[in-house]
């Protein structure tokens, strides 16, 4: 039971840096800012829930479990509410979207 | 798989520290400064993820306050800093 639990925690922890490796990625393939910041947060966002619930199958039913669904939670609510804030500012401070390579139809 | 005895988590660990610094370069070379603002908190949520891995390695809970109190503060200074930039930033480009 102890070591079933670690194989199944140990998927979901590898799989939760994967998506932050997308995140990496996507930071740094994206040319402008708008269609870096929607792909971050989001990915950010399911990564980070992927590894802490990995790490709440590893301890069980314990105090780190629930303060890790604690975090969840936080996370769950607290980073959609950054990107927005960023994303609101940014546009009402006048950040517009210069002529990227990929989306020539925006910048009209 | 590593020179030494290094556990799963442990990599994990190293693996996570490097994106972080991996997306320093991106608030470095961000040409606006929302880049910026945007790498800085890509980074805050990253430094949340390593101290919650850190814990689980100590078997310890009292960690993830910190972690819990890092990503409530990080995001009040960050809504802070973004209510000052609106007003104070001038997009050259």
């Amino acid at each position: 039971m102890e070591n079933l639990l670690h194989i199944i925690s140990n998927i979901f922890i590898v799989v939760g840096t994967f998506f932050i490796l997308i995140g990496v990625i996507a930071i740094f393939k994206f040319k402008d800012f708008f269609s870096r910041i929607l792909s971050t947060s989001k990915i950010d966002t399911v990564g980070a829930i992927t590894i802490l619930s990995g790490l709440a199958i590893r301890h069980g039913i314990s105090w780190f479990s629930a303060k890790t669904i604690l975090l969840m939670i936080l996370i769950l609510i607290i980073n959609p509410l950054k990107s927005h804030t960023l994303l609101r500012y940014a546009v009402i401070s006048g950040h517009k979207n210069k002529k990227a390579k990929g989306n020539k139809e925006v910048a009209k | 798989m590593s020179l030494f005895y290094m556990s799963l988590l442990e990599i994990i660990l190293w693996v996570i520290l490097l994106f972080a610094i991996v997306c320093v370069i991106r608030v470095i070379k961000g040409p606006t400064i929302w880049d910026r603002v945007l790498g800085f908190s890509i980074i805050s949520s990253k430094l949340v993820l390593i101290i919650a891995i850190f814990s689980s390695m100590r078997n310890t809970a009292y960690l993830l306050d910190l972690a819990i109190i890092y990503t409530l503060f990080g995001f009040l200074g960050e809504i802070f800093l973004i209510t000052f930039l609106s007003k104070n930033v001038k997009e050259r480009g």
